[in-house]
């Protein structure tokens, strides 16, 4: 029988993969949901990890916060690595070498998915390996000093993307990331957030029981490069999907369906005001962000209601 | 202009601003992020300058080569493996013969490595780094007041030779603070290549390119970078020496290396040792005849390197078998401080008997 703890009705493994002790920041909301999926993902598991935060705070060797197999890979090329791993280990089952059906997972953050890696991410979905994906998004590279990445949301201030006198701060628009990955007709797309924990398990889940490559988005708050408290992770996380900013859904087999739909949506100062990375915003610029929060989210309801 | 307290990095930046960089590329890793950070907040800000975070190393040199393509100075900077990513697109800089700036604030290796200081990149720098047959000027400050001349110097040479160059810094010297004066204010007006592809409006269009059927044509190319190369070789050899002329035993050393070899020449010369300093500046081209010239009074060589022995190879090669080299090393990432260099020098000096 396998231990588990049991939240509401749910029951999640008591078992945990992820060692405590690592060097994430205070509140991160990262290592929150890598701890909780790896949980989930279990022991009969390969691990491949992009350079960045989760990969630099959890093995500073000699010493490892990992208890599954885990393997470090470049920034560019998780996916890729990924692909290997699979490869190889259905050459081994193929000559009898290899019976069990281990788990491939490549992860990565917002840089090396959205920017660096998105060329081998795209060359192992079109493959259709059997992998799941991960991507921590924690909206800048803050593993190197919080450098603006194309995941940064709009008006963000970041080191390359300072705010002040002639520029607000990113000038561009989050690149959509979820929707390229679903443009590859992958069998299960998700976004998630440690924020709503049970609806992240259930997600990662239903990604392990996928006969092909499944791909989740993970928000990760980050206080150290969002400049914001500590304490108010898990707030922003709910805030992030309460907003319409980073709403929570799934698509299976090309089907969308919304987890977390609220009758009406927060305004966005609510999680804006909670980070001093759009303090400089005017309200102006927050008005035209909310228009475009609003329309996505609208687009995004339509095509959950096509069924 | 007075002197300012500032890190490596950022004296990098502001040096290549008032050397008249128009374009910066950058992408985050660490130990440089702080050249990307100056670059953010002050090349774009300067008229007809413009800062661009690529979405990946390849894309930062690339958009060097196409900046440099249209005639603007061009530069970016990255750390070790960033910079292998970076050696294709300098293959084609030196293939098309287009001048940038590559800097290079190198890490502990191979793979991943560590972000601490280390001085294992020579071989890559040095031997041109990607495919073909080139090579790229190498030059290796050991101060953030050097860190500034040489990129100065760096933007003269690319656009006189028409050839990539590359800083070869490491982690301290990216990261230390130190006072530092920059000697030239930025241009007015930025210089301007006439080579450079502007449209071809009213006149023939012009070609840049790297690849060829005609293996005569390719040919030709290689003897007329070879050509340059040569004169390079000839002009542009810089070396620094210390305490060298009545010298029994001579340390060479680069970079913050060097650094470390000063102090501890300092400390056994105290004790009386008739010890001294070779700093190549350039490490490409390599000071083989300062080397050579050395060898008639000097026997005896201490090769000091924060690597398991690079540039040893090119001191062996500039001696001819006229010297006994000897190698100090300390490979990825471990500093090591000027007392630990002293008693090897001095070991060595009396293993030699040249005490007597």
């Amino acid at each position: 029988m396998e231990k588990v703890i049991t939240m509401e009705k749910n029951e999640v493994p008591f078992e945990e993969y992820l060692a405590p002790g690592h060097r994430a920041c205070t509140g991160c909301g990262e290592m929150l949901a890598v701890r909780l999926i790896a949980k989930t993902l279990g022991d009969d598991v390969i691990i491949a990890n992009a350079t960045g935060c989760v990969e630099i705070v959890s093995s500073p060797l000699p010493t490892t916060s990992w208890r599954v197999p885990w393997i470090h890979t470049l920034f560019e090329n998780t996916s890729a690595v990924a692909s290997g791993i699979e490869a190889g280990m259905k050459a081994m089952t193929r000559k009898g070498r290899y019976s069990r059906k281990t788990k491939v997972v490549a992860m990565g953050g917002d840089g090396a998915t959205a920017d660096i890696g998105i060329q081998s991410l795209s060359g192992a979905l079109e493959r259709m390996h059997e992998f799941i994906y991960i991507c921590f998004d924690n909206e800048a590279y803050m593993n190197t000093g919080v450098q603006r990445s194309s995941a940064t949301p709009f008006g963000a201030s970041t080191t390359t993307s300072p705010a002040g006198k002639q520029s607000i701060g990113q000038m561009t628009w989050k690149k959509n990331l979820p929707a390229i990955v679903a443009a590859h007709d992958i069998p299960y797309v998700a976004t998630a957030c440690p924020s709503y924990p049970l609806d992240m398990i259930n997600k990662v889940e239903k990604a392990m029981k996928v006969k092909g490559p499944a791909y989740i988005h993970v928000l990760s708050v980050c206080p150290t490069g969002w400049h914001s408290q500590s304490n108010a992770t898990i707030n922003l996380g709910r805030l992030a999907a309460l907003t319409g900013i980073f709403p929570l859904y799934e698509i299976e087999q090309g089907r969308y369906k919304l987890n977390v739909d609220p009758a009406q949506l927060s305004p966005i100062e609510e999680y804006t005001k909670l980070q001093g990375r759009f303090r400089h915003l005017p309200p102006e610029v927050l008005a035209s962000i909310q228009e475009r929060v609003t329309d996505e989210y609208v687009k995004l309801k339509k095509k959950a209601a096509e069924v | 202009m007075t002197k300012v307290l500032m890190n490596g990095s950022s004296a990098i930046a502001e040096a290549a601003i008032r050397a008249g960089c128009q374009c910066y590329f950058g992408y985050p890793i660490t130990p440089q992020n702080e050249l990307t950070e100056y670059m953010a907040t002050n090349l774009s800000r300067r008229k007809g300058c413009s800062f661009v975070q690529a979405e990946s190393e390849i894309s930062a040199i690339n958009m060097v080569y196409g900046a440099s393509l249209v005639g603007v100075r061009a530069m970016t900077s990255s750390s070790g493996p960033g910079i292998s990513l970076k050696q294709e697109g300098i293959s084609f800089l030196a293939a098309c013969e287009l001048p940038a700036v590559i800097v290079n604030m190198s890490r502990g290796g191979p793979g991943m490595g560590s972000i601490a200081a280390a001085q294992s990149d020579y071989f890559q720098a040095t031997r041109g780094g990607g495919h073909g047959d080139y090579r790229t000027i190498v030059m290796a400050p050991s101060s953030v007041q050097e860190l500034a001349d040489l990129t100065h110097r760096a933007f003269h040479l690319a656009d006189k030779y028409k050839t990539p160059v590359m800083i070869l810094g490491d982690g301290i010297l990216g990261q230390m603070m130190e006072p530092v004066k920059f000697k030239h204010e930025a241009p007015a007006e930025p210089p301007i290549r006439h080579d450079a592809l502007r449209g071809a409006k009213g006149r023939r269009s012009k070609f840049i390119k790297s690849l060829t059927s005609n293996d005569t044509e390719l040919e030709e190319l290689n003897w007329s970078l070879f050509r340059r190369y040569e004169l390079i070789k000839k002009k542009e050899t810089t070396y620094e020496t210390f305490l060298a002329d009545d010298a029994e035993l001579v340390v060479v050393a680069f970079g913050i290396a060097a650094r470390i070899a000063k102090g501890a020449i300092k400390t056994v010369r105290s004790e009386g040792l008739k010890v001294g300093l070779l700093r190549p500046v350039t490490l490409w081209p390599f000071p083989a005849e300062a080397v050579q010239e050395l060898a008639k009074k000097v026997k005896h060589y201490l090769v000091f390197e924060m690597n398991m022995g690079q540039m040893i190879e090119d001191v062996q090669l500039s001696l001819e078998g006229k010297g006994e080299v000897s190698f100090y090393g300390r490979p990825g990432g471990v500093i090591p401080t000027p007392s630990e260099v002293a008693r090897v020098i001095s070991r060595l000096y009396y293993q030699k008997g040249l005490s007597k």
